[in-house]
């Protein structure tokens, strides 16, 4: 049992300075490198940055965005991670909520932000290299300051920013050390960017374990090629990813124990985990178990999980999602808010240490998805489950119109409300098309066009995509657009998006 | 089967995958540049031609680079 998360890994430091920490284009990082860098860090930035203020902090998979989170976070300031990979637009979105009084450019900043303090590569080098050892372990953190805010997708079109606090991630390190059988010293993947909260399932976990975390950036996920030669070298014990990125990996005929003698535990998250998919993995490695999990980025990463075992597959066509954690409770209601009998479909409740107080700088969402329980925290997860009489739960959908796409969570309305700013869009509603796994492949928006000169549809879509491109993330651009004059509606005079849904998956 | 089966047969799968016609219309597009294929999208792709053209493409050796225009793929298709 952990106390306190930056406390284990320092004393991991003190104990085994040479251990490995982290590992990237084949450089490796000991834990006093991370240590030293954090404590000069975390001096540096409580003489530059306002107390406690929200940092958004810019950069890829790199132990240097190590170093900075964890200086961030001996300092007391929450850090706001940013992948590389966002389009410009997400920066000036996430910062425009944020209000951050500075930005951490770990990479070089793609665009000019106005009227904040950018902190660069060179004074956080000059910072790491010459900085003030004696750091106070002590300093100005409490279990309520935010560790991190992450945001995601907001229905209006401007993100969210959940709010994840000390207690809160502490709630969550300790049921995934203690409950999923990792061992002091673990080598696990860092695949996941440090902007989807994923990735917060191997970094901390692994560091409170004395362990080595393997970056694998989006580089080499991207090749094929580079990244099946380069995933057998690592000695993985620990597999964490969405179960599409373990879908790829098990096209390679070589993604087996054979090859992976070592690994031996798989965690997955942010999106269903087939039954054909676990099946297969359980299949061809006899050594390893594999765990699936469940929770929003609001009860910070997952409150229920489960090893999914041979019986498990063989019993259940359609894999539970597991049961809630030890300090957690969950349970289903109905739409008067009533809890209702066991195995009857509802929306899950979770209430417990690692809810997050709500979302940054902004009340009316806050108050409209997160309650008190008797002085525990509750959200609201908008997600339909079933709950047996044992506590097991088993997802069946969403109450609204958030999908999953490669285990990105994204509001359709989100999207709807971008495209309606995209020049010549008058009006547009985004669909999700499903595989036969009720997975969602594509999304498909269905727009009304509203002038413009083009030659055809095509160069219209090709203006809209890159117009959109700049305003959102790369996963949330639909890959297809159909042009309506005008769009089907309910009888209440909304959208129809369901008819849509209909009209894009005929087998249904 | 001819080079404009192929061709077409290619094409076909990609204006699918992408959904979007960009992919007919100009076939030295980069998939990837563009961002109209991602990694979950050439994990469809290679199913794809393994089922209607029953070539085997080992994901261990797809270098993205030799699969990144609608050309390049139709060449690779017609040398296997």
């Amino acid at each position: 049992m952990v106390e306190n998360i930056i406390h284990a890994i320092d004393t991991v430091a003190t104990q085994s300075p040479d251990k490995i920490a982290y590992v990237y284009e084949g450089q490796a990082y000991t834990y006093a490198q991370l240590k030293q860098g954090s404590d000069r860090l975390a001096n540096f930035f409580s003489q530059v940055l306002p107390a406690k203020a929200p940092i958004v902090v810019y950069g890829g998979q790199t132990f240097e965005m190590v170093q900075v989170f964890l200086g961030l976070s001996k300092s007391g300031h929450a850090y706001i991670p940013i992948d590389t990979h966002s389009p410009n637009e997400r920066i000036t979105q996430v910062q425009e909520v944020a209000q951050s009084p500075a930005v951490i450019a770990v990479e070089p900043l793609p665009i000019e932000v106005p009227d904040v303090q950018v902190v660069d590569q060179s004074l956080l080098t000059e910072a790491i290299n010459g900085g003030n050892d004696n750091y106070d372990p002590a300093l100005q953190v409490s279990g309520d300051d935010n560790y991190y805010i992450i945001f995601t997708s907001g229905t209006t079109g401007k993100p969210k920013g959940v709010q994840i606090s000390h207690r809160n991630l502490l709630s969550y390190v300790n049921w995934n050390v203690d409950d999923f059988g990792l061992e002091e010293g673990v080598v696990a993947m860092s695949q996941p960017p440090y902007s989807f909260d994923l990735s917060v399932m191997d970094l901390y976990p692994t560091l409170v374990l004395g362990g080595t975390l393997m970056a694998i950036p989006k580089q080499i996920t991207d090749n094929f090629k580079l990244l099946f030669e380069t995933l057998p070298e690592l000695g993985l014990n620990e597999w964490v990813s969405t179960p599409s990125f373990a879908e790829i990996a098990l096209l390679d005929p070589n993604f087996d124990q054979e090859h992976y003698p070592k690994l031996t535990h798989f965690l997955f998250c942010g999106e269903e985990l087939t039954n054909k998919t676990a099946t297969a993995l359980i299949d061809r490695f006899p050594n390893a178990a594999v765990y699936n999990t469940y929770g929003p980025t609001e009860a910070t990463v997952a409150v229920t999980g489960m090893q999914i075992t041979a019986d498990v597959v063989a019993q259940y066509p359609r894999l539970p999602i597991g049961y809630a954690k030890p300090d957690t409770e969950v349970y289903v209601v109905n739409e008067e808010n009533q809890r209702v009998a066991p195995d009857t479909e509802g929306e899950l409740m979770i209430v417990g240490p690692s809810v997050s107080k709500g979302y940054l700088n902004n009340p009316d969402k806050t108050a409209s998805a997160f309650f008190d329980a008797d002085g525990k925290a509750g959200y609201r997860t908008g997600d339909l489950v079933t709950m047996a009489a044992d506590g097991l739960v088993f997802y069946r959908g969403r109450t609204d119109f958030q999908v999953k796409l490669h285990g990105y969570r994204i509001e359709l309305e989100d999207i709807d409300h971008n495209l309606a700013s995209v020049s010549h869009v008058k009006q547009a509603t985004t669909v999700p098309r499903y595989d036969k796994d009720h997975k969602v492949t594509q999304l498909i928006a269905y727009v009304v066009p509203a002038g413009g000169d083009f030659a055809s549809d095509m160069d219209r879509t090709k203006a809209i995509k890159a117009e959109l491109g700049q305003m959102i993330m790369e996963y949330m651009v639909p890959q297809r657009i159909v042009y309506r004059d005008a769009l089907p509606l309910t009888a209440n005079g909304k959208v129809d998006r369901k008819a849509l849904i209909a009209e894009v998956n005929p087998n249904a | 089967m001819n080079h404009e089966d192929i061709k077409n047969g290619v094409i076909d799968i990609l204006v699918d995958l992408t959904g979007s016609d960009d992919v007919r219309d100009n076939l030295d597009i980069n998939l990837f540049d563009t961002g109209l294929l991602d990694s979950m999208g050439t994990v469809q792709l290679l199913l794809e031609l393994q089922s209607q053209f029953g070539i085997d493409v080992p994901v261990s050796e797809f270098e993205r680079d030799e699969w990144a225009t609608p050309n390049k793929i139709i060449a690779k298709v017609e040398s296997m």
